[in-house]
């Protein structure tokens, strides 16, 4: 089954450059309908108005983590099903099992390739 | 009690009354208190007992040395230059690695976006904006050299501490238990470690297998 990239995508991470990276990587794969968000409160805002087929986010930033984030859209109803990649530095076992726990979809340490993030992707919608 | 001068009294009494904060007080004021103090009792007890008087002179003359060893060491030159310029030197790194980021990642764009159905013109972008993304590159000498000027001061500061830590004796000093800043807390709670060093953390091959 070929991946759907007409999906609407939402990037979140505290680092400009960092999500002018995955953009132009989620572009290379034929995403275009990609959004951002700096941090997880105003990716929380922004996923209560839209519906995304994908979440891509970091996990340290201020005010809300990514990890925060990810707790919050498992817990709300409305948007739990929300397949969410995180990608972070965070390489600790105990963040990794968290995240797990948490229900994240897949789990990409920076620093990354394209390759990994689109195997990834295609991990998530079972490709 | 009468060989302790009035004068003496008088000094340690100014001292005292200079209104100081707790703040305020630097190591030398306390030195100079107990330089004070030494040499108000010396006169007390050269009456008494010449072995004290004796002692105390050595403490006086210790404590006249302290002062000069620390002088020797220019602590005030690592506050007033070394680290700000370090902190200076820090802040061009960022600045140098985010300027040549934004450089390679736009010629990159532009590259991506090219129209390549014209070959000629293709082949222009393509040579230019190479010749862009090299001369980006050269911030790593840059920073290289920044970085070197930082570690050397990092280095200068640790001889310091230790030279100091020895002149004053208190190599003995247990670490107290501070508590936790709210940063800390945070950090602690939400599993903020940063990144790991090469071979520390878990790698995506284990991470792939455990998911």
């Amino acid at each position: 089954m070929a991946l759907d990239t007409s999906i609407p995508v939402l990037v979140v991470d505290d680092y400009k450059t960092m999500i002018r990276i995955i953009r132009n990587l989620l572009k290379q794969l034929g995403f275009e309908d990609v959004d951002e968000a700096a941090d997880g409160t105003e990716a929380l805002g922004k996923m209560k108005e839209r519906r995304y087929g994908l979440v891509i986010s970091d996990w340290n930033m201020e005010p809300m983590t990514g990890y925060e984030l990810l707790k919050q859209v498992r817990s709300d109803s409305s948007l739990s099903k929300t397949p969410f990649i995180m990608v972070t530095a965070e390489s600790k076992t105990e963040n990794v099992i968290a995240a797990k726990k948490a229900g994240v979809n897949n789990y990409i340490v920076k620093p990354f390739n394209a390759p990994t993030l689109k195997s990834k992707i295609e991990a998530v919608f079972g490709d | 009690m009468s060989d302790m001068s009035s004068e003496h009294v008088a000094k340690i009494i100014d001292f005292l009354r200079n209104e100081r904060k707790a703040e305020d007080v630097s190591l030398e004021d306390v030195m100079r208190l107990a330089e004070l103090m030494a040499e108000s009792f010396q006169s007390f007890f050269k009456t008494m007992d010449l072995a004290i008087y004796t002692e105390l002179g050595e403490m006086a003359r210790e404590i006249a040395n302290m002062k000069e060893e620390l002088a020797l060491l220019r602590l005030s030159d690592m506050r007033d230059e070394h680290i700000p310029t370090a902190g200076r030197e820090l802040d061009a790194i960022v600045e140098a690695t985010e300027e040549a980021t934004n450089t390679i990642m736009s010629a990159a764009e532009e590259i991506m976006a090219a129209d390549v159905t014209d070959s000629d013109a293709y082949q222009a972008l393509v040579g230019e904006k190479v010749i862009d993304i090299f001369q980006a590159c050269s911030f790593q000498d840059i920073t290289g050299q920044r970085i070197s000027k930082v570690v050397s001061t990092l280095n200068a500061l640790d001889k310091r501490i230790t030279t100091l830590v020895e002149k004053l004796k208190i190599m003995r000093i247990t670490d107290a238990a501070g508590e936790e800043t709210a940063s800390e807390k945070r950090a602690r709670e939400l599993m903020l470690h940063g990144p790991q060093f090469k071979g520390e953390g878990v790698s995506q091959d284990d991470i792939d297998a455990f998911f």
